[in-house]
């Protein structure tokens, strides 16, 4: 059998995760495929309902990065970011989704090795899991 | 009308019988309370229910219906969706809710020749045979008597069963009924007058044991003086607008229908909607014809006890009595009729 | 205990002010155990106005439905106030609101009651089904309930038929108040909302298992968004069509969607009346949902909603030091 290949989707901040993982490119460190990667100007212009939209239409997992506390570039979106996902976070822990599933890390642009490390890591942990039936749509009519 | 008699332990018999050949529906109580499902094993019906929380027209009239699948490319196909071509037996559907698709016939499959018929409800509708169930003792909201129907009303089922003790007293009522039982005619028996008597009285009793009536004498000729009247707003003062009434409501029929698509394909679905929601009425322009809460309360009782009555000669309601039960502002539609029966104009 | 007397003299006090538009209270309904919100233009109409333990409907949610339809040539705002009689919950919904500014203070008169708690109108229903005739019921000093029904007299203990949210509420004085009725209430110790503990230390695939016959049920008629008063956007996500969050489609997926969404909104903003789950047609523990993100909220970030009308929303603020223990 081949081995499940999850996807996960990536939300990454404009000013640091982002470059993080585009320094992660140009260094040609070696990360698993398996993030896609969705710009947004600011982590915390994640609306926590993207994870759930994301779970539901086809991603195993979802990756939020955003700067360092007290980096970003709008001085305080992180840390507003750093509440609303770990609410949610917990909120899908209790209706019986795997927490593994909805991560977030904080990666500056200087940072290249660190996001590598984060992406193998999630990849690893949603490949123990296996992939994501809950509350996938099924888009069959 | 012929008439049978079926003893009670040879119900699970009869319906695994049916089950066999048909797709079996019937009351299944699960977290509470009950609602009609599909069912494999007859042990699992549970006829101690009265009426299920959400009415059966969700049986036919589908909270979600594809209407046609769609896909996308060089050339763009328009399919129609498969359909569940089973024959159905939908069991234990009480007289009030049988009553329902009576009154939702003439707004799915036309009045005549040449009307458009929805092909999903009729479908549905034709393919099922009904099997009522008597109800013995009626609920506190309950107010059947009031449009004619009685508790062990046989006028809008294929078959009939009503609790007689030991035995349900069966009336086959239609062509269809008939057809149904011919192959298990060994589990029945004739009924006696013995029987038919037991069978009566149990009805006169149900009948009795309702206490609740909505006088229903002149209401579409005084709602027509009335659309002005400071009722609505009265009541609209209280509603939240929460639509349980119409979700619930087992004549209520609005669906509004949507687009739903990914990458390549997609389909045009059908779903429940309500008009006690401002969304309803939308226009593309902005322009609400129902803007207030007032229209929307005031549409509902119109739309069944003056607009509805005017086009299909029947109030487009039964009596089941669950909007009354769950309304969570207590509004109370016999108190509504009552107050437009009382209302100077 | 509220005095009758006291409630009717004091509204219709109010209700005499030529700045009040009307006032929003209980009144019986049309049977058995039922009641319904009352509003008093007059004071003729406040003479109506009772308060018993069946009181439980949250009248807060009357304060954001008020229609303010486009006016007509030469017609004026009536800008006069609303009056509500509000509960402790009651009360910490309109703080809630003032504090998101969806209302202003000064447009309110706000008639406090503290609570002792109101019975669950299912447990009631079910205790004594089928009665027609309107039923009173009264809470005596020994935490009991007499039901006067057909002349025979129920004595029922509070703890049977009281609402699961108020026996472990922490709240039952209103916060926020311009006339306080009667003394208010002793708070004594709560019973924990154990629900969500037990709920808790299961695996997770018996949590999603609990939940997704919930969900499956689910009929999607927003009911529990329109009974809840902190549910008032102009254009409610679950209605916005571009883009559109959830289908409108009815499955286990945008269901659950759905519910995600709705218990998520109310982070840091659900004051805990029970109004949702009490709507629900098809029964859904939505209060579960709630307490558990309140008690989140709660130990994360020390944050309680609906106390203070001058204090941040929990969303709109941060503080440095808030854990991050899950992050990478």
């Amino acid at each position: 059998m081949e081995e499940f290949e999850p996807n996960i989707i990536g939300f990454l901040c404009n000013w640091c995760s982002y470059a993080g993982a585009d320094l992660a490119g140009t260094s040609r460190i070696q990360y698993p495929p398996n993030v896609k990667i969705i710009k947004v100007m600011c982590s915390g212009r994640i609306n926590p309902m993207y994870v759930v939209n994301a779970l539901q239409q086809g991603a195993d997992g979802v990756l939020i990065g955003g700067c360092h506390p007290g980096d970003c570039h709008y001085s305080r979106g992180n840390y507003l970011a750093r509440r609303r996902i770990a609410v949610m976070k917990r909120l899908l822990e209790y209706i019986g989704i795997e927490p593994e599933r909805v991560r977030m890390t904080w990666v500056s642009a200087a940072e290249g090795r660190k996001f590598a490390e984060v992406v193998e890591e999630v990849t690893e942990d949603i490949k123990k899991i296996g992939p994501m039936k809950k509350i996938r749509r099924e888009n069959v009519w | 009308m012929e008439n049978l008699v079926l003893s009670k332990e040879k119900l699970p018999e009869m319906l695994t019988e049916i089950a066999s050949k048909y797709a079996l529906f019937g009351p299944i109580e699960e977290n509470g309370f009950t609602s009609f499902k599909h069912i494999n094993n007859s042990q699992e019906i549970n006829l101690d229910y009265l009426l299920t929380r959400i009415s059966p027209k969700s049986l036919i009239f589908q909270q979600t219906e594809t209407l046609f699948t769609f896909n996308k490319g060089k050339e763009v196909k328009v399919n129609t969706p498969k359909t569940d071509e089973a024959k159905r037996v939908i069991f234990g559907i009480r007289p009030c809710d049988a009553r329902g698709y009576s009154i939702l016939d003439p707004v799915f499959e036309g009045k005549k020749e040449g009307d458009y018929k929805d092909p999903f409800y009729t479908k549905k509708r034709n393919r099922s045979t009904l099997i009522g169930l008597s109800c013995n003792k009626p609920d506190l909201n309950c107010f059947c008597t009031s449009f004619d129907d009685s508790p062990a009303s046989a006028k809008n089922v294929d078959i009939l069963f009503t609790d007689i003790g030991e035995k349900y007293f069966v009336d086959i009522v239609t062509e269809k009924g008939k057809e149904l039982i011919e192959n298990l005619s060994k589990l029945f028996s004739k009924a006696s007058e013995e029987n038919r008597e037991v069978r009566e009285k149990v009805e006169q009793d149900a009948i009795n044991a309702i206490t609740r009536h909505m006088n229903t004498e002149g209401v579409v000729k005084k709602l027509d003086k009335m659309f002005n009247h400071d009722l609505w707003q009265k009541t609209a003062m209280r509603c939240v607008g929460c639509g349980i009434c119409t979700f619930l409501c087992p004549t209520c029929h609005c669906f509004d229908m949507q687009d739903e698509a990914i990458l390549k394909e997609g389909a045009r679905i059908r779903v429940w909607d309500s008009c006690m929601y401002p969304e309803y009425t939308m226009h593309a322009s902005g322009h609400n014809p129902r803007p207030a809460r007032m229209n929307r309360v005031r549409n509902r009782i119109y739309h069944k006890f003056s607009y509805f009555p005017k086009n299909d000669k029947i109030f487009a309601c039964t009596g089941c009595g669950r909007c009354i039960d769950y309304c969570p502002v207590n509004i109370d539609i016999i108190d509504i009729i009552a107050k437009v029966k009382e209302a100077k104009t | 205990m509220v005095d009758l007397k006291n409630l009717i003299e004091i509204t219709k006090k109010i209700i005499s002010r030529e700045d009040v538009k009307y006032i929003v209270g209980y009144k019986k309904g049309t049977y058995g155990f039922q009641i319904m919100p009352a509003f008093a233009y007059t004071p003729e109409d406040a003479e109506e106005f009772i308060y018993s333990p069946l009181c439980s409907k949250n009248l807060a949610v009357y304060t954001i439905l008020e229609e303010k339809l486009p006016l007509k040539r030469g017609e004026e705002e009536d800008k006069r106030k609303i009056g509500v009689v509000v509960k402790g919950c009651d009360s910490r919904a309109v703080v809630q609101i003032i504090q998101e500014k969806g209302l202003k203070r000064e447009d309110l008169v706000l008639i406090g009651i503290p609570c002792r708690g109101v019975i669950e109108p299912k447990k009631i229903e079910k205790m004594f089904p089928n009665q027609t005739d309107l039923i009173e019921v009264i809470e005596n000093d020994n935490s009991e309930y007499i039901i006067n029904i057909g002349g025979k007299t129920h004595k029922v203990p509070k703890n049977e038929l009281l609402s699961d949210v108020c026996k472990s509420c922490e709240f039952p004085n209103p916060p926020l108040y311009d006339v306080l009725l009667g003394e208010e209430v002793e708070i004594t110790e709560t019973e924990e909302f154990s629900k969500i503990n037990e709920l808790d230390e299961k695996p997770t695939e018996d949590k999603w298992e609990y939940w997704k016959e919930h969900f499956e049920r689910c009929i999607r008629c927003y009911a529990c968004r329109e009974a809840c008063p902190l549910c008032y956007c102009k254009e409610c996500m679950a209605d916005t069509l571009n883009p559109q969050w959830i289908r409108r489609s009815v499955n286990l997926s945008e269901n659950t969607a759905w519910n995600i969404m709705r218990a998520y909104h109310l982070a840091g903003r659900c004051i805990s009346c029970g109004e949702c789950e009490r709507v629900c047609p098809v029964n859904i523990p939505l209060m579960e949902l709630n307490k558990k993100i309140e008690r989140d909220v709660k130990k994360m970030f020390d944050y309680t909603s609906g106390l203070d009308e001058e204090e941040k929303p929990l969303f709109g603020m941060f503080k440095p030091d808030d854990p991050e223990d899950f992050i990478l």
